[in-house]
């Protein structure tokens, strides 16, 4: 355990400059959203309300408030967003293969560490949860900031201003990281924890076998993809709508769980008998 | 002990070792030598199970390796296994944090015997400095057998004449060693043991010092009979 935790710590420590990066990009561009769309939106009525003597009931009527959904169809909102979730998507293939290329094979002394080579495939996962967690959080935290930076920009005669909950409720992409209920939560969060040791386990066949092996890790991610969403398939295409959704959901945390350990027991049979440098 | 009993190994279609059997004392130098792609770092990364064998077996002491055989045995390939950025002292502390049998003593007693410097950067070294760095790594740890790959492959030769210094030394007394080289002039006289390996088998081992005595012949000698035959 301590020797898995100091690993953590390690893979933590090897990814914070560009994870630090990441986080610099997303707070200063979504504060820039929030400034830029203010600006923008004020700007228009300033135009419309001082220059075209229109009312400011005329104005609302005719362009709406401005509302923190201005700001989140902003490339500057949404873009940080996408950089981070694509970033952490490479380094979840780049975690491992890093390991094994380049001149300092650092994979020797991974696999030759004095502990159970799995401690280092969880370290690996344990590392990108958590930063995928981070991001969320910093996410949450920035959300009540960027919201109070709206209100201190744009005056209350044109503004709607919305809850924390209405600005994840109508956002899509923030409503899938920061789930509304626990079932969502568990579904969002567990198909990704699955989907990180399914592609672990497509890595380490391919380690493993090589060229044979990216056809077995294609064959391996098809059946764990068919095995997950087996509820939904028989839902839909085998008994028609015969289970209740919250059945639904327990098939799925079911399946869930045989992927997922399915694939931490391949990952682990691989890693000690099949493993090469 | 190290047993290495019938081992063979395939790489796709071609067959690398082809029923490999040699065992390593503890306290003895045993040097596995053999042109390029015969299997002698195959053997050594299948010792550490860092690539697994088709069939035979291979046992440390009389078992099989575990994750507890890492804080006895312990490999240093030819390319340095720490990351390019970390420095020399960080490496150290790296070790210290997982082996339970680092020795720091010994591994400040080789910093100074190599004239590294802790603040130096594993990118920054050269190819001499980085197979020093490598070496005090494996030798600061308190293990029963050491197994190097190509410790002289393209350095210099007072780096050379350093490492070779090692094997005299009391950082490697009392410890098994199972070496791969090509230079052998620079450690022939050190060299207990010797596996000639060709085509995937062992053509020959013997004791270098019996063949000496009894035949009068060097290391060179017998290799010159055996591949040149």
């Amino acid at each position: 355990m301590n020797r898995y935790l100091k690993l953590v710590n390690f893979e933590l420590g090897r990814f914070m400059k560009i994870y630090i990066a990441l986080i610099g990009i997303t707070i200063v561009s979504q504060l820039a959203a929030v400034i830029i769309s203010s600006k923008s939106y004020l700007n228009n009525a300033n135009q419309a309300i001082h220059v075209d003597r229109m009312t400011i009931e005329a104005f609302v009527e005719q362009y709406g408030k401005m509302s923190f959904n201005n700001v989140t169809n902003s490339i500057l909102f949404f873009g940080p967003i996408a950089l981070c979730v694509v970033t952490l998507l490479i380094y979840t293939l780049f975690i491992w293969y890093r390991d094994w290329f380049g001149k300092n094979t650092f994979i020797y002394r991974l696999l030759m560490l004095p502990t159970a080579r799995l401690n280092v495939y969880f370290a690996k996962a344990t590392a990108i949860f958590l930063f995928v967690l981070g991001l969320i959080a910093l996410q949450l935290v920035l959300l009540p900031v960027e919201r109070l930076l709206l209100q201190k920009m744009v005056p209350v005669d044109l503004r709607l201003d919305m809850t924390i909950n209405e600005m994840i409720r109508y956002f899509d992409q923030i409503g899938v990281m920061i789930p509304n209920s626990f079932i969502e939560f568990v579904l969002h969060y567990g198909i990704g924890f699955v989907a990180v040791f399914v592609i672990f386990t497509i890595i380490m066949l391919e380690r493993c076998f090589r060229l044979k092996g990216i056809f077995l890790g294609i064959g391996y991610g098809v059946l764990a993809f068919i095995v997950f969403f087996l509820p939904v398939f028989i839902q839909e295409f085998i008994l028609f709508n015969y289970f209740y959704p919250a059945e639904i959901f327990v098939l799925m945390i079911l399946t869930g769980l045989i992927v997922g350990t399915g694939s931490i027991w391949v990952s682990n049979y691989l890693l000690t008998k099949k493993i090469r440098v | 002990m190290i047993e290495v009993k019938d081992v063979t190994k395939k790489f796709g279609r071609k067959q690398v070792l082809k029923g490999v059997t040699f065992t390593a004392e503890k306290g003895e130098i045993t040097c596995l030598i053999g042109i390029n792609g015969v299997g002698k770092t195959t053997i050594l990364n299948a010792i550490m199970a860092l690539t697994p064998i088709n069939s035979g077996q291979i046992l440390i002491d009389g078992s099989a390796i575990n994750k507890k055989s890492y804080e006895k045995i312990t490999f240093i390939p030819d390319a340095i296994t720490m990351l390019p950025q970390m420095t020399i002292g960080q490496s150290m502390q790296f070790m210290q944090d997982f082996y339970e049998s680092w020795n720091q003593e010994r591994a400040t007693e080789l910093l100074g015997f190599f004239k590294l410097k802790p603040e130096e950067k594993i990118s920054s070294l050269s190819k001499g400095n980085t197979a020093k760095v490598n070496l005090l790594l494996g030798l600061a740890l308190d293990v029963d057998y050491l197994l190097m790959d190509e410790p002289f492959s393209g350095i210099d030769i007072f780096s050379r004449e350093q490492i070779a210094n090692v094997f005299t030394s009391h950082l490697v007394e009392d410890r098994g060693v199972i070496i791969t080289t090509h230079e052998i002039n620079d450690i022939e006289h050190l060299i207990d043991q010797v596996v000639l390996l060709d085509d995937g088998v062992v053509v020959k081992a013997f004791n270098s010092e019996e063949v000496r005595e009894n035949e009068g012949k060097s290391v060179v000698d017998v290799m010159r009979e055996v591949y040149q035959q």
